[in-house]
């Protein structure tokens, strides 16, 4: 084939040209009288508002022995209000085009919206309304609740979210929240009362410790005005809780085989507990972990996938969150290469925190994370949650201003060192949800530690060694 | 009004290029269509659309293996691709000084792909994708539903009667031969839409896209689409299937033969999915959910096919005691009771509607692949302009006549998925 110009092609990738510079509006905080924070990010060129209110009431704020209340109250906070009732609450946001969303996570209940500009005042005047007088009446508390229980049955026979959960109910010493699922188990779900409900809402829904983030074509002020004008009436304080501590890793890895009959791939798991959110090797974290199994070029993917076959993709990486973080490698594998893929992710793991990575991958890495960082804050909804994370985890406001020149100063060196204080292959759990039947010889075989044996249920079948 | 200004031109070779600037970040997206999906594989051959899509990032005649990833994460983009009954679409976004990259790598892969595949690749990419098949059909609840819904809605003849991801017998059979063959047949310029959204100067574009694509020569005419494309409009009656399988709660799921994509009509079924289910005011949570309290999740959606029918799906899920008969008999009766939609329910449907497309198009990567799809099935590529006003102009009128003619016991498919006994 003839070509005008064959050295252009044949001499490889063009050369980029000039960069534009990406401009991060700057993060305006106010904080009124009684310590509700107000948050705003004022991107002219959008027309649409995203809000959050984001409540000191995670799961990790429900007490141990009723996991599951902090996810059911925020599913239940939108059952109505003194003057509504829960269809009619829908209806009225629904008629300006909001979807209002209660989401509840380890660490904050997040109330989202997404409005047209000029429908902002409508909306928020229906979520200070449920702020303020949400009823959380009874048969709202026991519709809610039947949902939960059939969704955490649903759970169970997911064997994706079987193997994670399964892996955070080993890293994690019954004591500890994380140790359940993020939604509660059956019993301690069936065992809620409404006045617990109740209770927990009125402790926790409050605006001492909360913020208020909005995002769209207001200024500062404008925002504050609102804040002030729409939540006059929501007071009061949360109360304070007791420290939870940080979980330690285990002296001896744990090895649980969650046995799903028949099944032909195993969900394989290997984690271990991390770090708590905070900037200190946040950076490191970030790139180190985008070359180990956080990029599709990442080492684990181009072994199990790119050349071996053995799965659709593998990723690793850190869920940082208030009280102890966690890692892992996550996959699913044809049952029958399960044992191969196993020794191919621990040979790349072990591999890396021995020798940290080569140069030319760190950079690889670091242009990966730095160039992608502005498609995760293109639009107002990706901006507000961006935002509700410097609420939760106390970040600093100019925290993703700086976050590309952090992750550009980070070197070979400072990734195998953090990377080497934190994980440790040898005492990372392994998980893996699968057919027991095929799997448990061979995984005793591996020797990599003894066996638990579980059900899917969630009860332990027996222990080999 | 929301209006996006945009340039549609067409190279020699075929290729359509839309370019549509929009400078407000210095990023870029490139969208490239291919008129080529589930539709246009034969007999024996299903699921290779995407199995062809999977090969086509194992590297061109320039570009190493693995490469192709490396340029684009590297270079700080992110990037993938999907394959789907009407089209297969390859997309990436990145910093706006890799535009050249990107055109690079995508005009390689598009005239050049064919001297760097090898059987080792094909090997490689097909036990993939058939993990692919196995993590998100075979080992999940419920996995095979739109295999065996699309079987009872569309005839064994017409193109949507397979699924995308095709069968496993299928997938292993693929040789390389046929991957030359498709290649040739359907990877031609003159059967690919380019769209460049985002940071650009469109007249620098289009000289950059003329230089990279230029030369890559027209291919034949691409053949018609195997099948009988019409199906006729209603299924003709009720067919049904039940399944026992490891699922955790009874499911029941309704399908049924819906307009295309490419005609108006389309509209009143996508307002009809939003009255039904979009919400928690929509008719399907308020009443099942809600009130009546038979139904965990419920979910109603059309599919924006366009060859000959496209079809409408929605599903109940119920509790662990619950009566299968029960479910379908109350979504069965949401569905035709449409026939009395009111004013306020399109409206409400209306509102929700505009917010989420405004949300969509809030995204270069999401406003490209609109364009292109809109120029590759509709020959309209500035449909978005115009979308919100097709959308606010479906009458209640025509959301009844719409759930008259569709959503009756003649044009109904009742797939039942039951937990299997325990033993």
């Amino acid at each position: 084939m003839s070509s005008p110009d064959p050295l252009r092609r044949h001499a490889g990738p063009p050369e980029p040209g000039a960069i534009r510079p990406f401009h991060l509006p700057p993060v305006v905080s106010h904080s009124r009288g009684d310590g509700l924070r107000v948050l705003s990010l004022t991107r002219p060129e959008i027309p649409l508002a995203s809000g959050c209110i984001v409540l000191d009431a995670g799961e990790t704020t429900a007490p141990a022995d009723r996991g599951g209340l902090a996810v059911l109250a925020g599913d239940i906070l939108t059952g109505g209000t003194e003057s509504r009732n829960a269809a009619e609450l829908a209806e009225a946001l629904e008629r300006l085009g909001v979807s209002l969303r209660v989401s509840t996570g380890w660490d904050a209940t997040t109330m989202s919206f997404t409005t047209l500009a000029d429908r902002l005042d409508d909306t928020l005047e229906v979520v200070a309304e449920v702020l303020e007088s949400a009823v959380f009446p009874e048969a709202e508390v026991e519709r809610v609740r039947r949902q939960r229980l059939a969704a955490i049955r649903q759970r169970r026979m997911d064997p994706g979210q079987l193997a994670s959960d399964e892996l955070n109910r080993t890293l994690f010493s019954p004591e500890h929240p994380y140790h359940r699922g993020l939604s509660g188990e059956t019993e301690s779900v069936e065992a809620i009362q409404r006045s617990e409900v109740v209770s927990f809402a009125h402790r926790r829904y409050r605006p001492d410790r909360a913020g208020f983030i909005l995002v769209g074509d207001l200024a500062a002020e404008q925002v504050q005005e609102a804040a002030e004008r729409h939540l006059e009436r929501w007071t009061g304080q949360v109360d304070t809780l007791p420290e939870i501590s940080e979980e330690k890793l285990p002296e001896a890895r744990p090895v649980v085989l969650v046995h799903r009959p028949g099944a032909v791939q195993s969900e394989i798991r290997i984690g271990q507990v991390g770090p708590a959110r905070s900037l200190e090797g946040e950076a490191e974290l970030d790139v180190g972990n985008a070359v180990l199994g956080g990029s599709f070029t990442s080492r684990l993917n181009l072994n199990l996938r790119e050349k071996h076959g053995f799965t659709y993709g593998v990723r690793s990486g850190f869920a940082r969150r208030r009280h102890s973080g966690l890692f892992s490698i996550g996959t699913a594998v044809q049952t029958e290469v399960t044992m191969a893929a196993l020794q191919e992710a621990f040979f790349e793991f072990r591999r890396y925190l021995a020798h940290g990575p080569d140069a030319d991958e760190v950079r690889q890495a670091r242009d990966y994370l730095a160039g992608v960082f502005p498609l995760r804050m293109e639009t107002a909804p990706q901006l507000a949650a961006r935002m509700a994370e410097l609420h939760i985890f106390g970040l600093p406001l100019e925290y993703h201003h700086g976050y590309r020149e952090r992750i550009r100063a980070v070197t070979t060196e400072s990734i195998h060192r953090v990377l080497g204080s934190i994980l440790d292959p040898e005492r990372c759990a392994v998980v893996i949800a699968g057919d027991a039947d095929e799997l448990q010889a061979p995984l005793e075989a591996l020797g990599l530690g003894e066996v638990e044996v579980r059900s899917g249920d969630g009860a332990t079948a027996g222990v080999s060694s | 009004m929301l209006s996006f200004s945009f340039e549609r031109h067409t190279l020699d070779n075929g290729l359509t290029v839309i370019l549509a600037p929009d400078r407000a970040v210095p990023v870029v997206a490139l969208n490239l269509w291919y008129g080529v999906g589930s539709r246009n594989e034969r007999p024996g051959r299903t699921g290779f659309a995407h199995l062809f899509e999977h090969m086509m990032f194992q590297g061109s005649a320039h570009v190493p293996k693995n490469r192709h990833f490396e340029l684009v994460e590297g270079a700080g983009g992110s990037l993938n691709a999907t394959t789907w009954f009407d089209r297969t679409n390859y997309f990436e976004t990145l910093p706006s000084h890799h535009l050249d990259l990107a055109l690079w790598l995508e005009s390689d892969r598009m005239g050049w792909l064919l001297p760097a595949m090898t059987q080792e690749k094909l090997d490689n990419q097909r036990d993939v994708v058939l993990n692919e098949r196995r993590e998100r059909y075979e080992n999940q609840p419920y996995g095979d539903w739109d295999e065996r819904l699309q079987r009872m809605v569309f005839p064994e003849d017409h193109p949507y009667h397979h699924t995308v991801i095709g069968s496993a017998e299928d997938i292993a059979a693929a040789d390389l031969d046929d991957v030359a063959e498709f290649f040739q047949v359907y990877y031609a310029p003159n059967n690919a839409v380019l769209t460049l959204t985002g940071d650009l100067d469109p007249a620098l574009a289009l000289d950059r896209v003329r230089e990279y694509f230029g030369e890559i020569p027209r291919g034949d005419q691409v053949p018609p689409i195997p099948g009988r494309l019409d199906p006729g409009e209603r299924i003709g009656g009720t067919v049904r299937e039940t399944v026992r399988a490891r699922i955790p709660l009874p499911r029941v799921y309704l399908g049924s033969r819906v307009p295309p994509f490419t005609v108006d009509d389309f509209y009143a079924a996508d307002v009809a999915t939003s009255v039904l289910s979009d919400g928690r005011a929509s008719r399907l949570y308020e009443r099942l959910v809600r009130e009546r309290g038979i139904a965990k999740d419920v979910v109603s959606y059309a599919f924006p096919l366009a060859t000959g029918r496209s079809f409408m799906i929605s599903w109940i899920t119920g509790y662990p005691e619950s009566d299968p008969a029960e479910l379908e008999t109350a979504l069965a009766a949401e569905l035709e009771g449409l026939t009395d939609v009111s004013d306020g329910e399109v409206e409400r449907a209306l509102a929700l509607a505009e917010t989420r497309f405004l949300r969509q198009v809030a995204q270069l990567a999401t406003r490209a692949d609109m364009f292109s799809m809109s120029e590759q099935l509709l020959g309209d590529a500035g449909r978005l302009n115009t979308e919100m006003e097709r959308l606010r102009a479906v009458t209640p009128a025509q959301v009844r006549d719409f759930a008259e003619r569709c959503l009756g016991a003649d044009n109904r498919a009742v797939l039942t998925y039951l937990p299997e006994e325990e033993a």
